[in-house]
């Protein structure tokens, strides 16, 4: 009986047009928006990775080898179940210019099948057999433009990898395969494999993965021919990877990033919901008087709750319907950009996940918003005719609509997980933003009381005066302005001090304590005039050097690795092993016994202390490695402290010499050097060991320090919607407001105020709160930044100050654009006019 | 004689509505001498409370002259005419007009705290008291019933002592008892002060006890009554 009157109370007051429902809608409209946007590109990124999964593997499938070639009997196989098959090897190594000059770069040696899928693009334009061919006698190569001008090359030039001379033949503009090479130290240079057999740089123990890309029959079963090759080449410790996963790499990153944006786009959600909830709070408000008529009239509580949950209702819905539109047809429209910008192929389409994602979140973050005001609104009296709307009831909804807000609540944080697939980082930021919100409601109190108790005090400062009245008397909108701009802020000031304190650890802190070079591919016999070259060098003040293998961790206790310890990084791909007869310097046992000088009986195994604690290894645990296709399984003799975060020389792994000294390997050493030495290190190293590969430590960690650049800028894009939203309901805020001020205005102009004081009365307001929502979001901002480092990054912790001063800065400054703008008509007004329009 | 305290010279105000340009007032002539009580009185349109506002400088005339206290109120600008009313008016309206954000000492004090009084709360006090309300000095507008807020405002138009009190149909919204005792108080502080009243009233009783009546109709002045 009531749904039916209420449907038409509703539809007539909606037929008065969306007044006082704008910043309702474009609330709802933004944080749908934002949440569809991220959701589309990411699935546009997850169908182009599926649907150009064969070209960016290179094949139908892909077996994996490390530091080896494959053997006569692996090769059969692939021959008997491939119709086409390609051999790809994949190293650094250093480039040699005429002129001495060394570049790093990722070799990419490949047979005449390659590539099997897709073209590589060359400039000036030939085939890729052309190119390699060479000319003049030496086999040819194609590079990066990148290297190419770090090399100071041009067509035609000759350069050397190893011993061995090239011929640049053109610039390597696409490959159809690159999106694999992911995180590469180097730009990329291709050569034939054929072409490094006198390199000296694919010798047994050096670093090298090679590739065999299969062409399968069509109408291959991708999960058989995986569990096929299982069988066929057991005991390979090949790694396999087909079109249905081609980069699980990039899909994974994509999704994770994906999952983090849509929480950052969560925190716009809850900015827009106190925007929603401040926006229905006005409008009901002024809407008092006519529910109170309608309660005179005999309506009863339901059908009121119903009249106004109907028209929220109607309009939730045209605003995430239009939310909906704009997140997706804006990447839609922008594909050519985006294509243009992305590393990765995209699909730009329409993607129903995204949309009910978006959909299902903000029709929650509506229903926790609006329930609270639509409660109040019921419990509007008729005698609510007789006294001021101003008075309205602060006290709390009955227990339903609490407990149907903890329901949605948990409903809301209960998609979030599911959606993002990430329990710890939903928590985290659902905690992140409650926690930040609380401080700011808390603090939005405080100044209102502080406001309240100072205002007294004030005796000759009208204008102050005044501002603090309106800022701790009733009808005060202190609370959804602090709100609303303190949430972005915070988000923002958060985004600034992680970023901040990653790129110090990482560019500022870590080189000094990291070393110059890494050198790696070193013979056993090149040893000695390696170490004789660089301990006799003043500039150089430690090197360390240590055998190095690699190997899978293959299984625990003789489970699969990846069952004990499902996604930690040390089971997930290959890992360094080294082998020591005396514990090496600057490493203290934490547990167990260390083998002994001259101890050759059966092997034995020492594991980081930290990641076996993460995994759950104890001591007596038996480990299987696979190296170089053979399997040895050793029990952990003993756990030891080891320090990844200085960049220097650091085995999860470690074993008994004679475990392991039959296999082939190579050595690493790293050198730690005055800068100004750093040049000459390395020409004379590579001088004398060409095969030997330098990494500049430099080089690589301005490398991760662009990485991060770019991961900081997406996420402050996701935090600029939050405070894009906070500024939206700050203007709703202000404009609610506006009609307040506006009368207050014209009677201090009555009693005799001039307008420069009004005018500083508003301002010094709108600063007021602007600074005091600034210092929350700096203070949130700093926690929050403080514990993703702390206990995410695990890195130290100092404030970035000039993040943080533009933070306070930025609060105050847009409040006070608000509140000049909105100063205007308050000013402007006619004091009688005004004070006729109340009468 | 001495000259009048608020003179009007053939003043018109022509205001914008939704019809297009509305001629409120036409040629008004008048003079108000100190320490006079003048009713306007009218029926509802008249312009009575216009001619108030002209008076008080919230509206401007479209031509003509107004001057109050020897001020020529259409040559100054607004904060001028703001100043002129913090130093020398009271104003009185039928919605009291109470800032809603401050409590009752707070709105009795602020024209006093806008004219730099040292003392002013100590004053708002006094004349809070003196209309009967010490006790509710704490209390926010919409605490206060519609006489309370009326004594309030009357508080607040006494506080600066002004040399003229302009009422703008001050018990309109007051029951007949409530209205009485407004009315007294408001006799009653213009005798404290030995202030000019200038009072609109739809109430006959009312209108006698000024010293002069001055009767409107459709902008113009109808007749002395």
């Amino acid at each position: 009986m009531s749904l039916g009157v209420a449907a038409k109370l509703a539809r007539r007051e909606l037929r008065g047009g969306l007044r006082g429902f704008r910043i309702f809608l474009a609330c709802v409209i933004l944080g749908v928006a934002a949440i569809a946007a991220v959701g589309t590109i990411r699935e546009s990124i997850k169908a182009g990775l599926v649907s150009q999964g064969a070209a960016l593997l290179g094949g139908d499938a892909e077996l994996e080898l490390t530091y080896r070639f494959a053997t006569r009997a692996e090769r059969d196989w692939i021959d008997e179940n491939a119709l086409r098959s390609s051999e790809v090897a994949d190293f650094r190594s250093l480039a040699v210019n005429p002129e001495g000059a060394r570049e790093l770069t990722q070799v990419k040696a490949v047979d005449g099948a390659y590539p099997l899928v897709g073209a590589v693009e060359l400039l000036p334009e030939m085939p890729l057999e052309v190119a390699l061919a060479g000319s003049d006698g030496l086999p040819g190569a194609v590079m990066h433009a990148l290297l190419i001008q770090r090399l100071d090359l041009a067509i035609g030039d000759r350069f050397r990898l190893g011993t061995q001379e090239f011929r640049l033949m053109a610039e390597l503009v696409g490959e159809p395969d690159q999106s694999r090479a992911g995180f590469g130290l180097g730009p990329r240079t291709i050569v034939a494999t054929t072409a490094l057999e006198k390199s000296g740089l694919l010798t047994p123990g050096s670093l090298f993965k090679t590739k065999y890309r299969l062409d399968l029959p069509d109408g291959t079963d991708l999960t058989a021919a995986e569990e096929n090759a299982k069988v066929g080449l057991a005991g390979s410790g090949f790694r396999w990877l087909d079109a249905r996963n081609g980069t699980p790499r990039v899909a994974q990153f994509v999704e994770r990033l994906g999952a983090f944006l849509v929480l950052v786009g969560l925190s716009g959600l809850a900015v827009g919901g106190v925007g929603i909830s401040s926006a229905l709070r006005s409008y009901l408000a002024g809407k008092t008087r006519v529910i109170a008529t309608l309660r005179t009239l005999g309506a009863d509580q339901r059908t009121i709750f119903l009249t106004y949950f109907i028209q929220v209702g109607v309009l939730a819905l045209v605003g995430i319907a239009l939310g909906i539109a704009l997140g997706v047809g804006v990447p839609i429209a922008l594909a050519p950009i985006f294509a243009d910008s992305l590393p990765v192929p995209a699909v730009f389409a329409p993607y129903p996940g995204p949309m009910a994602e978006a959909a299902l979140y903000s029709t929650l973050s509506v229903l926790i918003f609006t329930l609270w005001p639509l409660a109040r609104a019921r419990d509007v009296r008729a005698a609510a005719l007789f006294r001021d709307a101003v008075s309205g009831s602060s006290r709390w909804p009955g227990w339903p609509y609490l407990l149907a807000t903890a329901l949605l609540i948990a409903a809301l944080l209960g998609a979030a997980i599911l959606f993002s697939g990430n329990l710890r980082l939903t928590l985290w930021t659902a905690g992140g933003i409650a926690g930040a919100l609380t401080a700011l409601a808390a603090a939005a109190w405080l100044v209102q009381r502080a406001a309240h108790m100072i205002r007294p005090r004030l005796r000759r400062r009208p204008a102050l005066s005044w501002a603090l009245a309106a800022i701790g008397g009733p009808g005060t909108t202190a609370g959804p302005v602090m709100l609303s701009l303190g949430l972005g802020l915070s988000v923002l000031a958060a985004v600034g001090q992680i970023d901040g304190n990653l790129r110090r650890a990482i560019a500022a802190d870590l080189p000094e304590r990291a070393p110059s070079y890494f050198f790696v591919d070193m013979q056993k016999d090149q040893m000695p005039g390696f170490l004789e070259r660089l301990e006799n060098d003043p500039a150089v003040s430690r090197i360390d050097s240590a055998p190095m293998l690699r190997g899978i961790i293959s299984r625990i206790n003789d489970r699969p690795a990846t069952e004990v310890a499902p996604g930690h990084w040390v089971v997930e791909g290959d890992r360094a092993i080294s082998y020591a007869d005396t514990l090496p310097a600057r490493t203290r046992l934490t547990a167990g016994t260390w083998w002994g000088e001259d101890y050759t009986g059966t092997p034995q195994l020492s594991f980081a202390a930290e990641e076996a604690e993460e995994i759950g290894l104890e001591l007596g645990d038996l480990i299987t490695l696979n190296i170089l296709g053979r399997d040895i399984t050793a029990p952990i003799t003993s756990f030891r402290e080891v320090d990844f975060s200085t960049a220097g020389m650091g085995f999860v792994m470690l074993m008994n010499p004679s475990a392991l000294a039959g296999a082939p390997h190579s050595f690493i050493a790293t050198v730690y050097a005055g800068e100004a030495a750093e040049a000459a290190i390395l020409n004379d190293i590579n001088d004398r060991f060409p095969n030997v590969t330098a990494i500049r430590v430099r080089d690589a960690i301005a490398q991760v320090s662009e990485l991060l650049a770019g991961l900081a800028s997406a996420t402050s894009w996701g935090a600029s919607v939050t405070l894009l939203t906070g500024f939206l309901v700050l203007i709703g805020a202000a404009a609610a407001d506006q009609r307040a001020r506006t009368y207050e205005a014209a009677i201090l102009k009555t009693l005799g105020a001039t307008r420069g004081r009004i005018l500083t009365s508003l301002v010094l307001r709108a600063a007021i709160l602007g600074a005091a929502a600034g210092l929350v979001a700096l203070g949130a901002g700093l926690a929050g930044g403080w514990a993703v480092s702390h206990f995410v990054m695990e890195t130290s912790f100092a404030v970035i100050w000039p993040s943080a001063i533009l933070i306070i800065l930025g609060g105050a400054l847009v409040t006070l654009l608000a509140g000049f703008g909105f100063a205007l008509g308050p000013l402007t007004a006619r004091p009688a006019q005004t004070l006729r329009a109340r009468e | 004689m001495t000259s009048p305290i608020l003179s009007l010279t053939d003043a018109t105000l022509s205001l914008e509505g939704n019809a297009g340009l509305v001629q409120i007032l036409h040629g008004i002539s008048l003079d108000v001498h100190r320490g006079e009580t003048v009713g306007l009185v009218g029926p509802s349109g008249s312009g009575k409370s216009s001619l108030l506002m002209l008076m008080g400088g919230l509206e401007r005339a479209t031509s003509g002259k107004v001057m109050a206290l020897d001020h020529d109120l259409s040559a100054m600008n607004e904060d001028q005419l703001a100043r002129l009313r913090r130093d020398n008016f009271g104003i009185v309206f039928q919605s009291f007009h109470l800032i809603p954000t401050m409590t009752a000492i707070e709105n009795v004090a602020t024209p006093l705290e806008l004219a730099n009084q040292p003392d002013a709360r100590k004053r708002a006090a006094q004349e809070l008291e003196a209309v009967g309300l010490g006790a509710r000095a704490g209390h926010y507008p919409s605490q206060l019933s519609g006489g309370e807020q009326q004594r309030v405002a009357l508080a607040r138009a006494a506080a600066p002592r002004p040399a003229i009190i302009l009422a703008d149909e001050p018990t309109g919204n007051l029951d007949s008892s409530t209205g009485a005792a407004i009315i007294d108080l408001l006799f009653n502080l213009r005798d404290r002060h030995d202030a000019t009243l200038v009072l609109v009233t739809h109430d006959p009783e009312l209108a006698a006890r000024c010293d002069r009546v001055i009767a409107l109709r459709d902008g113009r002045i109808e007749a002395p009554a």
